[in-house]
């Protein structure tokens, strides 16, 4: 499990940048994350899928209450069991059930609102940067049926051409036993 | 039974959890069930008691607790207890409640320790749960204290077949052999049939607002699926029409309520398949094992026809241990539907795959089981809902007078048993069998004074015309 990276020797390509491209930088993909939230929010699923690379991967591990003394093992790794553990066409299968017009679990849809804060660029490498933040999604259902998933996410941007994408994204839930009747919605 | 004009049951709301009401719940004749079951404290209360303290409840996998001190947390009914290796190798399953003022001694999921110290006052148990240290035992309690007594209450009996430990409270209750009987055994020997298997690591755990038993009994139900998830089909997930198998449905039934229903390779094509060797086999599995195109009838190895028999083999449906553990995914999960009230169910989804299973397979199988099921598995998203709002509207003064119709197929089928090897089955169309087999056993749990009365006045496994 990746923790929280203090400032280090280890050489994370920031240095490289004066403090105004960092600013710059640091602006360019809090609009992306705004303008994906919107995007989702908006159940504008379809642009929200063009945000993603080909070989994009969208993952969230399984959290578990554990001591302290095992708490390498509070998630589960890649490769175990997940929640979601999406390459770009499972991402487009799961908006293609949303779009089925059965897809009973989000028809009448959830209402979500997805929330970033704590940007944080942590590292630089060739034309990928790699961002922790912290998230907030609630989503609202039916009458009276609400959830809140709080957590950290550990997003991975691609540059294309002038554009910022997403290639990875690995989504670690503040909860463990999930309190919702399902996870329908994107994170 | 008591009908209403307009076709509700009267006083449904206001009776008391008698052995009377509790009999009226489940109609067999009609195949007519009432709400209440789903809404009232009373009769969940009983549930616990009558159900889930006397039955064996599953706990875990052999490979999930390999080594000495390695502990799991489980639960039967409302009552969590640690299922651990002790010093000798043996597994305990010990209610995780300190004797001193009834702390949980265990407050991780799992893990492992070396001996269980509660963080309340500091009582320490060993392994196998005999309290070995207490704090101030000279100079606060003044040796006046027998240490003998006041270990961890052990349950009363635990065993396991290919290695899924089970345990119960009750010390009548009978062996789990015998508690799973032929189907039960069926059930978990398809578990078993792809080799000697361990856990995949990571359980999801999710908590829906429904009754344990709408959560327990949709396991049967091959009707729901097409509409339900009809979404899955659409997106290209998997094909829905071919796993259905709508006209070769098998339904096995076994004392207790234990039941297995859904999709039969014919006897026919069975034979075909019993005609190949297991190189052959293998290369069909291969193909479609894991593979959502693929229609689910899988050419099961020769281990498998020695495991579940000649009737058994040709099972693809879902058992279910009763009370509540699903067998599903084609012998790679397991599902606990645990109760946490009248309103409140958690589900537990484990993945065992076989330890020789090539890796190429085993990632492919880990994905589709990780797609398939869970909270936002492309399947499970749509039952959900379905089940709270089932539950929700039991709740109704109005809307619990009016039975919920399980009916399908009543009166329509025999029960047909395979002379040579005695297994018996229906074999039919989509149906509710199962359904009402699981709710004519649930009656006589819930009747039942105790294991002795259940042993002898259960009602055996139906023969003849269902
Ligand atoms: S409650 Fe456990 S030591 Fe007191
Ligand atoms: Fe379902």
């Amino acid at each position: 499990m990746p923790q929280a990276q203090e400032a280090s020797a280890v050489d994370t390509g920031l240095s490289r940048l004066s403090l105004q491209q960092r600013l710059e930088l640091q602006f360019e993909i809090e609009q992306f994350f705004y303008v994906e939230a919107a995007l989702l929010d908006a159940r504008e699923y379809r642009a929200w899928l063009d945000l993603w690379t080909q070989d994009c991967s969208y993952w969230m591990p399984i959290r578990r209450t554990v001591a302290l003394a095992d708490i390498d093992r509070e998630f589960t790794k890649r490769g175990d069991m997940s929640f979601y553990d999406d390459d770009k066409k499972m991402l487009a299968m799961r908006i293609a059930k949303m779009e089925s017009g059965s897809s009973w679990s989000e028809d009448p849809p959830s209402r979500s609102r997805h929330f970033v804060s704590n940007v944080r660029i942590v590292s630089i490498e060739g034309d990928e940067t790699s961002v922790e933040l912290a998230f907030a999604l609630y989503r609202s259902r039916l009458n009276d049926d609400e959830s809140i998933w709080v957590g950290r996410r550990v997003d991975r941007l691609r540059r294309v051409g002038g554009d910022l994408k997403l290639c990875d994204r690995e989504i670690y839930l503040d909860q463990t036993l999930i309190s919702a009747t399902n996870m329908s919605t994107l994170f | 039974m008591d009908i209403q004009d307009e076709g509700g049951r009267a006083n449904g709301a206001d009776r008391t959890c008698n052995k009377e009401t509790i009999a009226s719940c489940f109609d067999e004749e009609s195949g007519l069930l009432d709400r209440r079951i789903f809404a009232d404290q009373e009769i969940y209360d009983q549930e616990m008691r009558n159900i889930f303290a006397r039955a064996w409840n599953f706990m875990c996998h052999e490979s999930q607790i390999p080594n000495v001190g390695d502990y799991f947390i489980n639960h039967i009914g409302e009552d969590q207890v640690i299922v651990v290796r002790d010093k000798q190798g043996e597994v305990q399953v010990l209610l995780n409640t300190c004797r001193h003022r009834g702390n949980a001694l265990c407050r991780a999921e799992e893990g492992n320790v070396k001996s269980f110290v509660c963080s309340y006052h500091g009582w320490n148990y060993d392994l196998n749960g005999d309290l070995i240290g207490v704090p101030g035992i000279t100079p606060y309690y003044r040796k006046d204290f027998d240490k003998s007594t006041l270990g961890l209450v052990k349950a009363a009996q635990v065993d396991n077949l290919h290695g899924f430990y089970f345990a119960t409270l009750d010390a009548d209750a009978p062996s789990l052999h015998d508690y799973l009987g032929e189907v039960g055994r069926i059930g978990l020997g398809m578990m078993a049939t792809n080799g000697e298997v361990a856990i995949v690591d990571g359980i999801q755990k999710n908590v829906i607002d429904c009754n344990w038993k709408i959560a327990v009994d949709n396991l049967y139900d091959w009707y729901h699926v097409q509409y339900s998830h009809a979404s899955a089909g659409i997106a290209g997930f998997m094909d829905i029409a071919a796993i259905l198998h709508p006209q070769n449905q098998m339904i096995m039934m076994g004392d207790y309520g234990h039941a297995i229903s859904g999709p039969a390779i014919p006897e026919d094509m069975q034979a075909a398949i019993d005609a190949m060797s297991d190189e052959e086999r293998k290369a069909i599995a291969d193909e479609s094992f894991v593979d959502g195109e693929a229609p689910r009838l899988l050419p099961r190895l020769k281990v498998a026809r020695e495991l579940l028999g000649p009737v058994g083999v040709r099972s693809m449906g879902h058992p279910n241990i009763f009370p509540n553990l699903w067998v599903a995914t084609n012998g790679t999960q397991l599902s606990l539907r645990l109760p946490r009230g009248p309103y409140k169910t958690e589900i537990w989804w484990f993945t065992f795959l076989p330890k020789d299973m090539p890796e190429d397979k085993r990632k492919r199988a880990i994905a589709f089981n990780s797609h398939l099921f869970g909270p936002a598995g492309m399947l499970e998203q749509d039952d959900g809902e379905n089940w709270s709002q089932s539950t929700r509207a039991s709740r109704g003064v109005k809307a619990r007078t009016f039975p919920h119709h399980v009916a399908m197929g009543l009166g329509h089928d025999e029960v047909q048993t395979d002379a040579a090897s005695g297994q018996s089955r229906v074999e039919t169309t989509i149906s509710e069998h199962a359904q009402r087999w699981h709710y004519k056993s649930w009656t006589d749990w819930m009747l039942a004074d105790s294991w002795v009365d259940l042993k002898a006045n259960h009602t055996p496994a139906p023969k003849g015309r269902v």
